[in-house]
């Protein structure tokens, strides 16, 4: 899985947009520039792309979940990208927005229209190029390397693969032949030199055989996607407001992936890396993958991934059609949480149970404001990386090009220097959530007052000096609140400003930002 | 699960009043004897008297159940027990009987003044109660309210469950059944006080019925009808504000003994009252003049 992000929302007043979901659309005649076309349209590299390809079969199959799963486990056991992970993904606290990216992504890569292609490209080159540091052990690793983009891709593409294989209806040769070129494209498209992925399948074979023999380790973020991402996986926004129902179906199908997910790895690698053989779990596996290959006998639009994620991801405050009737939903879903809590037997009288925090007073704790918003990737520390998530977040949101990109990050970089000098006290280099707790009065500083001004001014998107609905909902994903509507048709420099550091320095809880940076 | 604030409610009290156990003794209300039939055959109320119907608001003050126990040689506890039964068989009549509004009174914040192994156990017990009935009462159609329920002393698994039994039941449109749990009637009615100087109205906008929108629930009507079982005849700071035109009776039955029976006779009771609300017209559904 390339570490991506991007936004749904075309926008005005900024070419190229429109066809950001670009999967489902036929391919429009005049695809956009191609410096490198033929006058056959056979001989573009487009034609690889697009709603006839072998990828988009996969796209919508729901054994890919299980496949993406794979792949994303043998992605980070490669030593380099698992460093990557660790230090910079958010995966382990917001992996619903996370994988919702990426889908999105990749739904551009393999779309039709060239021109999103190249522009999401040159977007996920440079996200990736802000990518870089060294693992513990002090070795490197870059974002940008070919070879560790080329193990990214070959994962996905071997998954795939081997997804069909364990389900019982291997691909023939063409198709397999077909679907390797698509990702082989998918890397030229990226503007990789070739040559990191072998020109022909059976080259292919060795390579990822080597790669397994050799090169894999049984690297620290392999471990949390097995053992830690399941087990405590956050509810998606959906679901938010049900902790135990969704603690007890996580308790139950959390342990059941990671099962499901070693036993389909390549024996030689469970081998070195120690990974358990727990009994019947081939069968589990096998079993998994038959019965998630029968969903394809659903009515198409059940199981459609995007239709799928976008509801996962509608929250209740949003004015979508749609909310009202998942309101309903939800309260549905809320009785029927309460049911289940009352009608479960008790153990002991008044021992179990306290954990359930409760999402209530309008003021959240420095702790809470720590894990919630400002401790994007999880390692309980604050440190360049979560902020660098943010910014991230914010400019896929609102799909910002250069030099709006750059703007932003290092409004978030200025604001770093400022964090770091003013709360790191023992001079570690991050901030501990002691070190944030013990200084959070003094928080609003002149940095974080940049960041805001920053924010506005790429989210004015025609510069008018306020932000209309359209823009305000490029950025919050739903439409101006009641409260502001009161206050007029737009959002001015000065109240923008003011919310946002309440919400970044009071700590307030605010509807529209809630979803945004704390949302899983 | 009783408010029996004060210390000098024991058990020789109930002891004095003997064989006012028994079935049949329930008409002998307070100041008010009317001519009833002996209790029985009672089940459809018929719409008799100065014509007046079922009460929309029956409130039930759940007196007696420690003297219960005492007579029966059995710690306290037991008669907080033996009162689950009591409470079911009232829930059920007034349903099967067409009350609208049925409140109860189950703990107010004066009985945080019992011993503490007390307390414990009653928090235990409700939590108890609370879980075993809760899948009958949304079944029912009952739509569950909690009043009160402030005092951090509360357990939160109990605070919880109260939560999850009125989240699970709020769509009901049945019978609403309000469990006063850590109630004082003054605290309301300082709550609303706060909470309406807070809303910044001006003196002299507020009215009864403004005030009354800032207590907890206000969409309560008003109480009918207050039932206070083992005789005790004292409203012990239970819902002031909507006692305000109720009529009360106070049948000698303790609470553990009190059954539908002696639910429907108070019923038929209420019916034979002439209620006036300090006029002459009677008001239909206990609505105060306002």
């Amino acid at each position: 899985m390339t570490d991506s992000g991007s936004s749904n929302n075309s926008r005005p007043g900024r070419k190229g947009a429109a066809g950001g979901k670009a999967g489902p659309l036929p391919p429009t005649p005049d695809a956009g520039p191609n410096p490198e076309a033929g006058p056959t349209p056979a001989a573009e590299p487009g034609s690889l792309f697009g709603p006839d390809s072998q990828f988009h079969r996969f796209f919508d199959d729901p054994r890919w979940a299980l496949a993406v799963i794979r792949a994303t486990v043998l992605e980070a056991a490669h030593p380099q990208v698992g460093a990557a992970l660790i230090d910079n993904s958010t995966f382990v606290a917001h992996p619903w927005r996370r994988l919702r990216n990426t889908l999105v992504s990749l739904q551009r890569m393999f779309g039709p229209d060239d021109h999103v292609r190249q522009r999401e490209a040159a977007r996920l080159n440079r996200l990736h190029a802000r990518i870089s540091g060294a693992d513990p052990r002090n070795r490197h690793y870059d974002a940008m390397d070919p070879e560790v983009r080329a193990w990214v891709v070959a994962t996905l593409f071997e998954s795939s693969v081997t997804m069909c294989r364990l389900s019982g209806q291997p691909l023939d040769q063409s198709t397999m032949e077909q679907l390797y070129a698509e990702f082989r494209a998918f890397l030229v498209a990226l503007a990789d030199e070739p040559g990191h992925l072998p020109p022909t399948l059976p080259e292919f074979w060795r390579y990822y055989d080597r790669m397994v023999e050799d090169e894999l380790e049984n690297t620290e973020a392999l471990r949390i996607i097995l053992y830690k991402l399941f087990d405590h996986l956050p509810a998606p926004p959906l679901l938010d407001g049900v902790p135990t129902v969704w603690a007890a179906g996580r308790a139950l199908a959390g342990p059941l992936i990671g099962t499901i997910t070693v036993a389909s790895l390549p024996e030689p690698f469970r081998r070195r890396a120690g990974l358990p053989e727990v009994p019947g779990a081939q069968t589990l596996m096998q079993s998994a993958y038959a019965a998630a290959g029968l969903a394809r006998f659903l009515p198409d639009n059940w199981i459609r991934t995007e239709n799928l994620f976008d509801l996962l991801y509608l929250s209740p405050d949003s004015d979508d059609p749609r909310a009202a009737a998942l309101t309903a939903l939800r309260d549905r879903i809320k009785q029927a949480g309460a049911l289940l809590r009352l009608a479960t037997p008790l153990t002991s009288p008044f021992s179990q149970q306290q954990s359930v925090p409760e999402q209530t007073g309008p003021q959240r704790s420095a702790a809470e404001f720590f894990t919630e918003v400002l401790d994007q990737t999880a390692d309980g520390y604050l440190d360049w990386p979560d902020l660098a998530a943010m910014a991230r977040e914010l400019s896929t949101r609102l799909d910002l090009d250069e030099p709006e990109e750059t703007r932003l990050y290092a409004a978030y970089a200025e604001w770093w220097r400022e964090l770091q000098a003013e709360l790191d006290a023992d001079g570690d280099g991050r901030i501990s959530k002691d070190e944030y707790a013990a200084a959070v009065p003094s928080l609003a500083g002149p940095a974080l007052i940049r960041v805001a001004e920053v924010l506005f001014d790429v989210t004015d998107a025609d510069g008018n000096e306020s932000i209309d609905a359209d823009e305000y909902r490029a950025l919050f994903r739903t439409a101006f609140s009641r409260t502001m509507t009161a206050a007029g048709p737009t959002y001015s420099r000065s109240a923008f400003i003011t919310d946002f550091l309440s919400f970044m320095s009071g700590r307030r809880r605010s509807t529209p930002y809630d979803p945004l940076l704390a949302d899983a | 699960m009783c408010p029996e604030p004060r210390p000098r409610d024991t058990a020789v009290h109930g002891l004095a009043e003997g064989g006012g156990v028994s079935v049949g003794h329930v008409r002998a209300t307070a100041g008010r004897a009317d001519e009833g039939e002996p209790g029985g055959r009672l089940s459809p109320l018929p719409q008799q008297g100065p014509g007046r119907g079922v009460p929309r608001h029956v409130a039930c003050v759940m007196d007696g159940n420690g003297r219960w126990a005492a007579q029966r040689s059995l710690p306290r506890t037991s008669g907080h027990t033996a009162a689950e039964k009591t409470v079911i068989d009232v829930i059920e009549a007034a349903r099967a009987a067409g009350v609208e509004w049925l409140s109860l009174y189950a703990f107010s914040t004066e009985n945080w003044r019992r011993p503490s192994d007390e307390v414990d156990f009653l928090m235990r017990l409700v939590r108890r109660v609370v879980r075993k009935h809760a899948p009958l009462l949304f079944a029912r159609g009952i739509r569950c309210r909690f009043l009160g329920v402030a005092d951090p002393r509360i357990p939160p698994p109990l605070a919880r469950d109260f939560a999850d039994l009125m989240t699970l039941t709020g769509q009901n449109r049945g019978m609403t059944l309000t469990v006063a749990f850590d109630h004082g009637g003054r605290r309301d009615i300082v709550e609303a006080a706060r909470s309406l100087i807070r809303s910044g109205v001006p003196a002299d906008a507020v009215d009864e019925r403004h005030f009354a929108a800032h207590l907890p629930f206000p969409d309560t009507p008003d109480v009918d009808l207050v039932i206070r079982t083992s005789g005790e005849q004292r409203i012990s700071n239970f819902m002031l504000w909507q006692v305000a035109y109720a009529e009360w009776t106070f049948p000698p039955v303790l609470w553990p003994d009190f059954r539908a029976t002696h639910f429907l006779e108070c019923l038929r009771t209420y019916q034979q009252r002439d209620r006036r609300f300090g006029g002459v017209t009677p008001h239909a559904n206990g609505e105060p003049h306002l």
